[in-house]
């Protein structure tokens, strides 16, 4: 197992935002134990695209989990904007996910019963930003991906794109500079999932540092680094030829 | 690919000097099929001879320009109405080069399908950067191309799991 993660820049020292260091996941333990992952490394920088693909068991979820804090790793180092995770208190891991980390699961859970924008508010709302201001920034953020005119409905209102849209704004609402997507294109048909990489290309073009797994290859393809991911350790990893061309 | 077809298509805009072909051309198709200029005059020389173009006035600097004739235009119908049969495509070498890793002794097949697949995956975000920005027969095109390779791809990770499942030793 190496690391495929060489500096791009090495005039630019600045830290990664997400970094794993020789992380293992065991779950379960003695002779039955399983290894999630082995011993994976990975930085993702800000203004970087990094997707995971791998057939499914293939340790994916848990490598998003953990970068994400949801998690914690059997052994390594996990350190999300230069902090490591291993040192933090529950409610402290807690507090720097929230500030942090935008998630967006294949299972959106947005919930049914607030609106587009409430949906969006709620994470900022938690974290004891003002109505006033949280519902400002919501409808920032939502006309940011598109999704202004969606502001006032409820989920089951909505399409399979427009949730996931508004899953997204509230993932980056805030000032959270780690984006963690797992299969954020779920279902939806090939246009849909191309608008919503174009999206999450976007945030990554404007400083956000993305992490996305997936299983399809059209979409890993927007990735500036595609790593694959196989029993839980990380086989190659494909680079886009000319990272200052975007 | 016929390049005739996509000539006479572009000529029903309006008459056209071969170089604004070429160039017309390269920019529907993302340059995807660059075309030299000896390319585009052969093939209006032929469609003249066909009598699907006809050449008008000639002008100061020797250069001419051709218009689509009804026969061409008919032409140009019956294309677009007939759905192109899948074509017998020439041997692919990397299904040849797979089928021999698994055969000879000695090769790593699991290294040959990843290397192919990290070669196919540069690829895939090539296609999707020039993506960014295109305009829409652009993009279509650089679609095609990105199914094509998501295909290659698709197949590469059922190579991976049928061998997985089975070893080399049993096949």
């Amino acid at each position: 197992m190496t690391t495929r993660d060489p500096d791009p820049d090495p005039g630019t020292a600045a830290a990664p935002v997400a970094r794993l260091v020789e992380v293992t996941r065991l779950h379960g333990d003695g002779a039955g134990a399983v290894h999630a992952l082995k011993g994976v490394s990975l930085d993702v920088a800000a203004g970087e695209l990094v997707a995971v693909m791998g057939p499914s068991g293939s340790g994916k979820s848990t490598l998003l989990n953990l970068a994400g804090g949801l998690d914690r790793p059997s052994s390594g180092h996990i350190q999300v904007e230069g902090v490591e995770l291993g040192g933090l208190s529950a409610a402290g891991l807690a507090a720097l996910r929230r500030r942090n980390v935008g998630y967006v699961f294949q299972d959106l859970n947005l919930i049914p019963s607030l609106t587009a924008a409430e949906n969006v508010m709620l994470p900022r709302e938690l974290d004891g930003v003002r109505t006033a201001r949280a519902r400002e920034e919501a409808r920032a953020v939502l006309g940011e991906v598109g999704a202004g005119d969606l502001a006032d409905r409820f989920p089951d209102e909505m399409s399979g794109g427009q949730r996931q849209r508004v899953a997204i704004a509230r993932a980056l609402v805030g000032e959270r500079r780690l984006l963690l997507a797992d299969e954020p294109t779920g279902a939806v048909d090939t246009l849909v999932g191309d608008e919503i990489l174009r999206l999450l290309r976007a945030k990554a073009d404007a400083g956000a540092a993305v992490l996305v797994v997936t299983h399809e290859p059209r979409y890993a393809a927007w990735a500036d680094r595609v790593v694959f991911l196989k029993d839980g350790e990380i086989v190659d990893s494909a680079a886009a030829g000319l990272v200052s061309a975007r | 690919m016929t390049i005739r077809h996509g000539l006479l298509a572009l000529l029903t805009q309006g008459p056209r000097y071969g170089y604004q072909l070429r160039a017309e051309f390269e920019a529907s198709t993302g340059a995807t099929w660059p075309l030299n200029i000896g390319q585009v005059y052969t093939t209006l020389s032929r469609m003249e001879r066909d009598g699907l173009v006809a050449p008008g006035e000639q002008d100061e600097q020797g250069r001419m320009v051709y218009a689509i004739t009804e026969k061409g235009r008919a032409e140009l119908d019956r294309w677009f109405a007939t759905p192109v049969a899948q074509a017998d495509r020439p041997r692919d070498e990397l299904v040849i080069k797979l089928a021999m890793a698994i055969t000879a002794p000695g090769v790593d097949v699991a290294r040959v399908v990843q290397a192919q697949r990290s070669a196919t995956m540069r690829t895939l975000q090539e296609l999707t950067r020039a993506k960014r920005g295109a305009g829409a027969a652009q993009r279509l095109v650089l679609d095609s191309m990105i199914f094509q390779a998501e295909a290659e791809q698709r197949w590469l990770a059922h190579c991976e799991a049928v061998l997985a499942a089975s070893p080399k030793e049993g096949m």
